[in-house]
């Protein structure tokens, strides 16, 4: 009985399959479940930033970029499809200006959000 | 029959990655072939001069897409042993616990793209839909499916609470009765075993003198596992048992793989069961002293090595890394005689190609 | 002179075995997906499918010929599409005549030729692998097969399948006399279409789209039509061989009937592609001639001693 049992175990696998719903998503219709903490889109609170480059720094894909003439005039910019999405920035921030959410990055065909200026501080 | 070559490659619907052979044939028989590699050099040990110790984390994790954290795991393991740094022990059950989740997606993954290969694609779904259990956990849990980004000097950037564990320990369970079920199938089905049992068997002493490493030697029968040979903290304090078969076809590599899976889902119990407390990480100074230090360590595929050397900046002066797949690799065209061409397939299967990390 | 224009185009050829053959590769492909965990295609894919074929470039590579190239696809579409209107659907059929289902099998028989032709007039070496192996393939299964689907003709004392079918009506379901002779045309029928687990010809991962592999755009198309068609024929006439019950008196009841027949034969064609892995060529010729042949070589034995 357990010989036969083996022998049609993937007889048994397809016809158990026909009862479960399937495991796949009908994309782009079907609900995408991500976790909470899911790296996803780079979310930016003006704010709390200093402009201390901290997160310039450490950035592994040279994602973000920051033009610092002073203290107070400095231009910090993101570049979305260079970003790894490795969350250093997060970690390196003391600050919790910079961080991810856990939401997906819709693609986009405007070149011109290639570019994201997240702050752009001028002298007062 | 006259002699006609067939290229394999570099595109091929066989291949996921770039890789060239060019087979020759006599009506089905297969006489020989040759191998050429080096399509997706990218140069990472090259860059990884440029860069700091910490980007370089990062890079690291970027020499294979199956194997990711292994690769930063031994990265950090090398920087750490030059800092002198002594990482908490949660860490290091952390690291474990995610090289062996990782171990069985990638064996996973294998044993789906070898049944895939022979046309058996019912067992290639129903093993990728157990490996997204793997995924499932390794994402919770870090926040990433295959880029886990979850090392860096130091310790680990992510840390289990309660409310992880009847997630992962309900995936664990779920991931043992299917992995039961499969092995029924696998150890059953008489047409995969008629397509892999035999085909083009690597005697010990060929593994020997090409320095195949990992699944592929094991079942050869060479008794070769880093995490038991050279273990690193923490499994010299954990019990697991190394797989080994003699034959050396493409069934053995099966079931080889298939029980690696059951010892490393012990292994993840037994890592959360006896999990210390305490913190995750420690701070790590910016600048490396001067050194030089070799660590390896055994990943999906086989035994991993890194070298690295520093020159006390914050960054590395020299960083060597050597794969299991290269030497796998080399293993092709010796396979490629006295077999047909409906056999190809599974022999390329067999030695679990991963050009990006052999190409590097 | 209407009347055969709407047997030719409208039913039961034309028209209706295209419907059929498109619904038939959505039926098997969205079984398969389900016996896979996976969501399937939605209904109009194989016909969204054919249409993007259709609107493709068609490129052959130098060295090609353009005549027999279009030439091979046409004439197996052909083939196919004059066997259909020769096989009874639910009892009907606009022409019978003794004989017919010789004629049917010699029209099954042509896609194959073509495709080894296909194959082994392409410069490109993949195909002339997938042709050789095609034709290798073809002569490991159509001697079963064809033994196989001669059993009901010998005990029906009858070769066209008007006949064979109305000798059901009277003697019961010749399934029920010779169940190895049904699996042995399935398996034969497998083996004809080159369907997953005997899709040597076309195994992807051997010889990357077999004879096929330079075809692009509309004939690639009308080959995909040519051989779901082939699928429904094949089908249609294991129904009509196997598979005849009493005669019914209602035109709906035997429509339905008919229906249910060729969804239990799909689910079994499905199943199949989903639980075997592919053979590799030797094995096959070993399957055919040491397994299959004695077998049916039996089956047609058990016939011959139930006649007298």
């Amino acid at each position: 009985m357990t010989y036969f049992r083996k022998r049609f175990s993937i007889i048994s696998a397809i016809f158990e399959a026909l009862i479960k719903p399937p495991e796949t998503v009908d994309y782009p219709k079907g609900a995408l479940m991500l976790p909470e903490g899911f790296r996803g889109a780079l979310l930016f609170d003006t704010d709390q930033c200093i402009g201390c480059g901290l997160c310039v720094r450490n950035c592994p894909a040279d994602a973000l970029h920051m033009e610092k003439k002073s203290r107070d005039e400095y231009k910090l910019i993101h570049y979305p499809a260079r970003c790894a999405y490795c969350g250093q920035c997060e970690d390196n921030c003391r600050h919790g200006a910079i961080y991810h959410s856990n939401q997906l990055v819709k693609p986009t065909d405007n070149p011109a959000g290639l570019i994201v200026v997240l702050k752009e501080k001028k002298e007062a | 029959m006259s002699k006609i070559s067939i290229p394999i490659g570099p595109q091929h619907p066989l291949l996921k990655e770039p890789l060239s052979m060019k087979i020759d044939i006599s009506g089905e028989k297969v006489l020989g072939g040759s191998l050429r590699l080096g399509y997706v050099h990218r140069g990472i040990e090259r860059l990884a001069q440029k860069r700091n110790y910490v980007q370089t984390i990062h890079l690291v994790e970027r020499v294979c897409g199956i194997c990711s954290h292994i690769h930063t795991t031994t990265f950090c393991q090398a920087v750490e042993s030059l800092l002198k740094l002594e990482v908490p022990p949660r860490a290091q059950y952390l690291r474990a616990l995610m090289c062996e989740l990782e171990r069985i997606h990638s064996h996973l993954l294998w044993l789906g793209i070898l049944a895939k290969h022979v046309g058996l694609d019912t067992i290639f779904m129903h093993t990728w839909h157990d490996r997204e259990l793997a995924l499932d956990v390794m994402e919770e849990i870090t926040g990433g499916r295959v880029l886990h980004g979850a090392n860096q000097i130091g310790g680990v950037r992510f840390d289990l609470d309660e409310s992880h564990f009847p997630m992962i320990h309900a995936n664990l369970e779920k991931l043992r009765s299917q992995i039961l079920g499969l092995l029924d199938i696998l150890e059953n089905e008489p047409a995969l075993i008629a397509r892999t049992k035999g085909v083009a068997p690597v005697s010990q002493k060929t593994i020997r003198q090409y320095g195949v490493v990992g699944p592929v030697a094991r079942a050869s029968g060479v008794d070769v596992d880093m995490r038991r040979d050279n273990p690193l903290p923490p499994y010299d304090q954990l019990k697991f048992s190394v797989v080994t078969m003699p034959d050396g076809d493409a069934w053995a590599r099966t079931i080889v793989r298939a029980e690696e899976i059951r010892e490393s889902l012990n292994l993840c119990e037994m890592i959360l069961e006896d999990l210390p407390d305490g913190e995750v990480s420690k701070r790590a100074p910016r600048n490396v002293p001067e050194g030089e230090v070799i660590i390896r360590s055994e990943a999906p595929r086989g035994e991993l090595f890194y070298y690295l050397r520093s020159d006390g900046t914050d960054q590395p002066a020299r960083l060597k890394i050597r794969t299991p797949t290269l030497a796998a690799l080399c293993l092709l065209p010796v396979q490629m005689s006295d077999i047909q061409v409906a056999d190809i397939p599974v022999v390329l299967a067999g030695v679990d190609l991963c050009v990006a990390c052999a190409d590097r | 002179m209407f009347e055969a224009l709407f047997y030719l185009l409208i039913f039961p050829g034309g028209f209706f075995l295209v419907l059929v053959g498109l619904g038939f590769e959505w039926l098997d492909r969205k079984l398969l997906a389900l016996f896979q965990r996976r969501v399937g295609p939605p209904w109009y894919q194989p016909l969204a499918d054919l249409i993007k074929l259709f609107s493709k470039e068609d490129l052959l590579p130098k060295g090609g010929n353009e005549l027999v190239a279009t030439l091979l696809p046409l004439l197996s579409l052909c083939a196919v599409l004059v066997a259909g209107l020769y096989v009874p659907i639910a009892g009907f059929t606009p022409y019978s005549f003794e004989g017919d289902l010789i004629v049917i099998l010699f029209l099954m028989s042509v896609p194959t030729l073509a495709y080894y032709l296909a194959g082994i007039i392409s410069i490109g070496i993949y195909s002339i692998l997938g042709g050789g192996r095609s034709l290798l393939q073809y002569f490991s299964y159509e001697v079963p097969f064809l033994i196989a689907l001669s059993g009901p003709a010998v005990l029906a004392r009858s070769w066209s399948i008007e006949g064979i079918l109305t000798a059901q009506f009277t003697l019961g379901s010749f399934v029920l006399f010779q169940p190895l002779g049904f699996i042995l045309a399935l398996v034969g029928l497998i083996g004809k279409l080159k369907r997953d687990p005997l899709d040597i010809p076309s195994a992807k991962s051997e010889v990357v789209g077999g004879s096929l592999t330079e075809f692009s755009g509309g004939k690639l198309g009308f080959w995909h039509l040519a051989m779901n068609i082939q699928a429904v024929v094949g089908i249609f006439l294991i129904i009509n061989l196997f598979l005849g019950w009493t005669k019914l008196a209602n035109p709906f009841v035997a429509i339905l009937v008919f229906f249910l027949e060729f969804l239990v034969i799909v689910g079994m064609l499905s199943s199949a592609s989903a639980i075997f892995a592919r053979l590799r060529i030797d094995q096959l010729a070993g399957l055919g001639w040491r397994i299959l042949v004695p077998l049916s070589l039996a089956q047609i034995l058990f016939v011959i001693l139930m006649g007298v």
